[in-house]
């Protein structure tokens, strides 16, 4: 027996099982076949494959289609052959990409072959038959009597009647979560949700003697199900390793080019006489690549990239000679002992993958052009969207009718759990006694989002990755439309590997784009104008920089926790940044003291002898992932294809079962070779801190290249450096971190100006402008619209910039708070300036016929009156609500007083009070949460006032106590112990409170607090 | 002629009704809340529990744990309503021109002409706070003014208790000092924008021109114009004036995302309503129905009758139809309020082909029992088993 009309939470926001859960409920149930028939997609494809060779159960892959002009469910479409998987890949896309024209009665019978095909309906039914396809009738019980229009029309053509119960959940309790997500999906309310918009509770997968039961009028239904599917034989897609080739050559020529410009590359790189080592380096790798038939795919990458004249090549791809000489990459793999077998040898059966980062705001230039290129054989990778927790909780509370305001306030006080917005969730927690104390219907709320973490909730783009096929893109898989327009693959970046798909992935990156912007600023005097030239690394200022951690606005160096650890470290070379931009992983705490300590001297063994040679340059410790693999197979003899097996797994989230595996092999063989068991342990639990994310030696090189290029950027040409990063609109931090950064480099802050200032920011020397895009609640267009008026003639006053600009009230509002109008005032102050423009405003539009009102005064408003006077206070106050800074001092300086009266330190005093208590007031610039090995919450938090940045550490108690504390921006008060590790003066805080004002003699609105 | 208008104003009105008939109360925090209901909001408060950072319309739980000392009532309108009435009859001794609110405590007296039958109109009020505090045992506010905007500026100024007399010509001098919160009838836009000029007191503002506030406000500046300078010339409404629409409102103990509750209720509201219509003997042309949102948004939406009816079910149709299309955001419901609207006579041709389900006479006849039934076993003898809350039902 089969049960046809199966859907997984891939049906989405309508089905609620995974079609893991399904097919261990099928399995339990006794089915021996199950077909999988989402609603017009395969999203899930690949786990149902992977489920279903788990649970020992033939797949029956298989789509519901729907006609979208009325939406109902149109026709099972199951794919009987690969022929019929091509089609209904095709069927899918063309119901996507022409949902306007796609009428099933005429698509069907063009895409049939290979197909089994259930109609649902009786016009369908004949009109199937008509064009020559022998579809069934798909008979529900509620179209079991004989008298159904379906039946008599099947009977009539003599078309055969199978049994198909829709099922869209397990058991009868998941029907809540059913309606849920219907609720979710109508944007109604649970209690609300109109009955036609849910299916019934009976709507799910049924055991074999219940589904027996539902068609028990006519039993013979359920057996012409089974013998409709017995004969499909199709178990899933077998595409191998699709590769693009060039288009319009064959591989051999590929080859032939590749060589060619293999070659022309070096040259440009080495100059005329080529090293040895690198003729010998570029043979053996384009041997290889042409042996694997991978010489289209370079060239392809090739071409990508020269469509921007400044990129990075990322990831292992870094690796290889032949990218490096093409220009893909940057860093001469043998300069830095790059090896080439991290990113292709001849065991690996998984496609390669060369990642290239553009500048942020060409990459979506540069992706259109990829796809229009490849029209018709290219798609972007999708991401399948998951309800996060938090996603959950306010998509359930909003369906149970509670606002916004107290969804925010009831979160607030919620466990981590329900915070979580991205990453990877923990496990749903039991109820605390905090959360059952919460009022109705929050317990109920927290109980149905639980249920709904994990689904799957709609399709969005992949970031960067792009998949390119040999033909059409449908012949592989379906295809959808982005909201742009753009094609999107219906398998997230898991599935398209899985299918062997390989993805290019062309990711945004702010950095290049900085570095890009200030060099354009400096034209003439801009250094390593060739990409490929110059050598900010060798610079000594600049090494100097990196080594104090100077480096807030570098690229993949700002962060808090790298400029602690390069201030421990002291180090400013090339190669030994390479190894901390990879060390630095989460999972490697313990390692990084170990390194720390090794690089200052400290002796060390290696952990075996055969591991001495690896690690080397690493002071004998696991840096890079390929780390992993050489270890595994120096130490254990695994061989190159299963040692990389072993890190990939590391990467991935479901890891527990593999690695179980994994570990007895590597346990085995290094026993063999020799090792005790303590060293078998020690050796493993180091790999196992590659846990999560990690980097490869030749990523870190690349990366740390454009490192350098930005950290001598800043060292020598401050003021265009930070005019790029904040006009590139930071990084790592809030803009405010960046104009602090700045006034501590002696720069001067001026505020935006119509009269005078750009679009984005602007410095050079000694002065820094900011850019009217700085200006919050602009739309996107005025400040170019300005900037374009300005340059057609100067604004003769404000009446002239508002009469040629038009922008809104609130604009003119935001412009004026930021000061970008006081350029224009004739020294009149903002609120007279403001007078002006709403008298502007009010005034009878120009061309209006003139009929001038029988008793109002000849000028509408008549004379600016005399305001209040302004308030200093309230004059920053509106500046920092409208920058989210401010441009002449740091606001900490406003709160002097308050400080002096608290006993607050300085920042720059806390690094004479090692080991002393202190009290220290400061503005919070960034938060990071962590988790204690026992799964504690706790934060490393970086304060900053007008003297410098304080990093401090908020251990898991005084994190519980104080956290609430956090969310706003505000200046705070901590106490704690001042502590030095290796040089980095970090601040361990006992409490934590809100600056109190001073008790100095209370004038009104003298301690009002700025907030954002 | 000088006018004269007294504001008297019970501080916590519900509070206050609650310590009056239990002295026990006295002394400690008050909250009225439902505590039994799941999401309980609070309806009133004493002077302790405000200055402890409890408000009106605030989540109980909240409100308990900024006052966890505070005593806890469930709010009983009737009793509220019965304090009202008695301040009503106290004034309504001194004048025909008495005008009050909903049971909150706030009467506006007009005692303008009444000097030579009752003496100046501040021993009125000082004779009217005696007689409240002997009969309620509450000590209102009162103030003096010309007007009822001043009137009541000057109660918020003295609020929680005591008071205040503004003769005729120191309106403006009176208010210019005062933050233009506390002018009646600013609202939250209005400071804003006039805050963004640096403007906050309501002297400030009635130092422009109009010419130059109509640039600041807009529309609003003919009203912000007057209101600062204390100007009002709104009357009192006598008591007794029939109010031009007949209106019922409802809260939920908590709030409520049931449409069997939201039934009930509108069932309820459509009964009231249709039994006062049929004492006037008036019909509705229109239901008017108000849904109040737990966020603190509002939803209108009308619905039209035809003929005119004051049928209690055809009225309840009408509310349901347009309570329909007011709910369309996914937001729980705290209340709603149901006002019928074009009061008119009954049409005195009655209709030749009634439609089905129409009132025809027969159902005339059945609203007219059911009034007698109620009128002579009271309200609670006679349900309609629609407006019954839905688990009893």
């Amino acid at each position: 027996m089969i049960a046809l009309g199966v859907h997984s939470h891939y049906s989405l926001r309508c089905g609620t099982a995974s079609p893991a859960a399904l097919c261990r409920a099928a399995a339990r149930l006794g089915y021996r076949r199950l077909a999988l028939t989402d609603t017009d997609n395969l999203y899930g494809l690949w786990p149902f494959l992977a489920a279903c060779r788990r649970e020992g159960i033939e797949p029956v892959v298989g789509a519901a289609l729907t006609d979208p002009r009325r939406g109902s469910p149109a026709a099972l479409c199951l794919a009987a052959t690969d022929e019929g998987y091509r089609n209904l890949c095709r069927l899918l896309s063309r119901r996507h990409l022409h949902p306007e024209a796609f009428d099933p009665a005429r698509e069907i019978p063009r895409f049939a072959s290979g197909l089994v095909v259930l109609a649902g309906e009786a016009g369908l039914l004949e009109r199937l038959h008509e064009a020559g396809v022998p579809a069934a009738a798909a008979v529900t019980p509620q179209a079991i009597l004989r008298a159904h229009p379906l039946r008599q029309a099947a009977r009539r053509l003599g078309a055969p009647e199978a049994a198909v119960h829709p099922a869209f959940f397990l058991s009868p309790d998941d029907h809540r979560l059913h309606r849920l997500l219907r609720a979710i999906d109508r944007r109604a309310l649970l209690s609300r949700l109109p009955p036609e918009d849910c299916l019934p509770a009976t709507a799910r997968l049924l055991p074999p003697a219940e589904l027996a039961r539902a068609f028990a009028p006519d039993p013979a239904l359920l057996r012409t199900a089974a013998a409709l599917t017995a004969p499909v034989g199709f178990r899933g897609p077998r595409l191998g390793v699709v590769l693009p080739p060039r288009p319009g050559e064959t591989a051999a020529e590929s080859a032939a080019v590749l060589r060619r410009e293999a070659y022309a590359g070096a040259h440009r790189r080495y100059g005329a006489e080529l090293p040895e080592a690198a003729v010998e380096r570029l043979e053996h790798e384009l041997a290889l690549i042409a042996r694997m038939g991978y010489a289209g795919y370079f060239l392809i990458v090739r071409d990508i990239v020269a469509l921007s004249p400044r990129t990075c090549g990322r990831g292992s791809g870094a690796a290889s000679l032949v990218a490096y000489c093409l220009g893909i990459t940057n860093v001469c793999p043998l300069k830095h002992n790059l090896y080439f077998e991290r990113f292709l040898h001849p065991g690996r059966t998984d496609p390669p993958d060369i990642d290239v980062d553009f500048a942020w705001d060409e990459r979506d230039a540069v992706i259109a052009t990829v796809l229009e290129r490849h029209r018709g054989r290219a798609a972007r990778v999708a991401n399948h969207v998951l309800f996060r927790p938090r996603l959950a909780l306010h998509e359930t509370a909003r369906a149970l009718g509670l606002g916004e305001a107290e969804i925010a306030r009831v979160c607030r006080r919620l466990p981590d759990f329900w915070q979580e917005e991205g990453g990877e969730a923990g496990p749903p927690e039991a109820d605390s006694a905090e959360t059952a104390r919460l009022p109705a219907p929050w317990p109920e709320v927290l109980g149905l989002a639980r249920r709904l973490v994990g689904l799957p909730r709609h399709l969005s783009l992949h970031p960067g990755g792009v998949v390119i096929t040999p033909g059409p893109i449908t012949d592989y898989a379906p295809v959808e439309r982005t909201a742009a327009g753009e094609p999107l693959l219906q398998w997230d970046k898991d599935g398209a590997e899985e299918a062997g798909l390989v993805k290019i992935d062309l990711l945004g990156n702010r950095s290049l784009a900085v570095i890009r912007d200030a060099l354009a600023a400096l034209g003439e005097n801009a250094p390593f104008r060739d990409p490929a030239g110059g050598e900010p690394e060798e610079d000594f200022a600049t090494q100097q920089t990196v080594a104090q951690g100077r480096t807030l606005g570098c690229f993949y160096i700002e962060s808090p926790a790298m400029r602690l650890l390069l201030r421990k470290c002291r180090v400013g070379d090339f190669d030994h940044l390479v190894i901390l931009s990879s060390i630095i992983r989460p999972a490697a705490g313990a390692y990084l003291r170990e390194f720390i300590r090794r690089l200052h001297g400290g002796p060390w063994e290696p952990l075996h002898p055969l591991l001495a040679d690896i690690l080397a340059e690493t002071f004998g410790l696991l840096v890079y992932q390929e780390d992993v693999a050489r270890a595994a197979v120096a130490l254990a003899g695994f061989s190159p294809a299963e040692a990389d097996g072993l890190r990939k797994v590391l990467s991935k989230k479901d890891r527990a079962r593999a690695l179980a595996d994994f570990a007895r092999r590597f346990r085995e063989g290094a026993l063999a070779r020799g090792l005790s068991e303590e060293q078998v342990a020690a050796v493993w639990e180091m790999m196992m801190s590659f846990d999560g994310y990690s980097f490869c030696k030749p990523h870190s090189a690349s990366y740390a290249r454009v490192s350098f290029q930005a950290a001598y950027l800043k060292t020598h040409h401050p003021a265009e450096f930070m005019a790029a990063v904040l006009g590139n609109g930071g990084g790592f931090y809030r803009p405010f971190a960046y104009v602090s950064e700045a006034r501590r480099l002696g720069l001067t802050v001026l505020p935006p100006d119509v009269a005078a200032g750009g679009v984005r920011w602007s410095g050079s020397g000694r002065t820094l402008r900011a850019g009217l895009a700085a200006v919050r609640d602009l739309t996107a267009e005025l400040p170019a619209r300005i900037v374009a008026r300005r340059r057609e003639r100067p604004f003769a006053d404000l009446e002239d910039f508002l009469a040629r600009t038009r922008p809104t009230a609130e604009e003119v509002r935001a412009l004026l708070d930021a000061g970008a109008l006081d350029g224009l005032g004739g020294g009149e102050d903002r609120a007279a300036l403001a007078f002006r423009a709403a008298r502007l405003r009010n005034a009878p539009p120009a061309g209006a016929p003139r009929q001038r009102p029988l008793f109002a005064p000849a000028a509408a408003g008549g004379r600016i009156p005399r305001f209040p006077p302004e308030e200093p206070r309230e004059r920053l106050r509106r500046e920092f609500a409208a920058l989210g800074f401010l441009c002449e001092r740091h606001p900490m300086e406003l709160y002097a007083a308050a400080v002096a009266a608290a006993g607050g330190r300085r920042a720059v005093e806390l690094s004479s009070r090692i080991g002393r208590r202190v009290r220290f007031a400061g503005w919070p610039v960034t938060e990071k949460l962590v988790a204690t090995r026992s799964g504690a919450p706790m934060a490393f938090l970086t304060f900053e006032d007008e003297t410098g940045l304080v990093e401090a550490t908020l251990f898991p108690e005084p994190y519980r106590r104080f956290r609430r504390l956090l969310d706003e921006e505000r200046p705070l008060l901590l106490a704690g112990r001042v502590e030095d590790d290796w040089g980095a003066v970090t601040l361990t805080v006992e409490t934590l409170q809100p600056l109190p004002p001073p008790p100095a003699p209370a004038r009104r609105g003298g301690t009002a607090a700025i907030r954002a | 002629m000088e006018r004269s208008i007294i504001h008297l104003n019970v501080a916590d009105f519900a509070a206050a009704v609650e310590r009056a008939l239990d002295p026990r109360l006295a002394g400690r925090p008050l909250v009225i809340a439902r505590p039994a209901a799941a999401r309980a909001t609070v309806f009133d408060m004493s002077e302790e529990a405000f200055r402890a950072g409890v408000r009106k319309g605030m989540p109980l739980a909240l409100a308990r744990r900024r006052c966890p000392e505070a005593q806890l009532l469930p709010p009983r309108p009737e009793r509220y309503a019965r304090a009202m009435r008695v301040l009503f009859e106290t004034a309504l001794a001194y004048s025909p021109r008495v005008e009050t609110g909903r049971a909150d405590g706030h009467l506006f007296l007009d005692a303008t002409g009444t000097r030579r039958l009752l003496g100046p109109p501040m021993d009125v009020a000082w004779r009217l706070r005696r007689e409240v505090r002997a009969r309620l045992g509450v000590t209102p506010i009162w103030t003096l003014a010309p007007n009822k905007l001043v009137a009541k500026a000057a109660s918020r100024l003295v609020k929680p208790e005591g008071e205040y007399i503004v003769a005729e010509g120191e309106e403006e001098a009176f208010l210019a000092p005062l933050p233009l919160e506390l002018v009646p009838g600013v609202e939250r836009c209005d400071l804003r924008t006039l805050g963004s000029f640096r403007l906050r007191r309501a002297g400030e503002v009635a130092a422009l021109p109009l010419e130059a506030l109509r640039v600041l406000c807009g529309a609003r500046a003919g009203f912000l114009h007057e209101a600062v300078r204390g100007i009002d010339p709104s009357p009192v409404r006598a008591a007794g004036e029939p109010a031009p629409e007949i209106a019922a409102e409802e809260r939920f103990a908590g709030d409520t995302d049931d449409e069997a509750e939201l039934a009930a209720a509108l069932a309820r509201l459509a009964g009231r309503a249709g039994a006062e219509l049929r004492r006037r003997r008036l019909t509705a042309r229109r239901v008017r129905v108000v849904l109040h949102g737990a966020d603190g948004a509002e939803a209108l939406r009308r619905a039209a009758l035809h003929p005119p009816t004051a049928d209690d079910f055809l009225l309840r149709d009408a509310a349901r139809r347009a309570a329909a299309a007011a709910w369309s955001r996914r937001v729980r419901l705290r209340g709603l309020a149901l006002a019928c609207e074009g009061l008119v006579f009954p049409p005195a041709q009655i209709e030749l082909f009634p439609a089905a389900g129409e009132a025809g006479e027969g159902r005339a006849r059945l609203m007219a029992a059911i009034d007698r039934v109620r009128r002579r076993f009271g309200e609670e003898a006679l349900r309609v088993a629609a407006a019954l809350p839905p688990e009893t039902a």
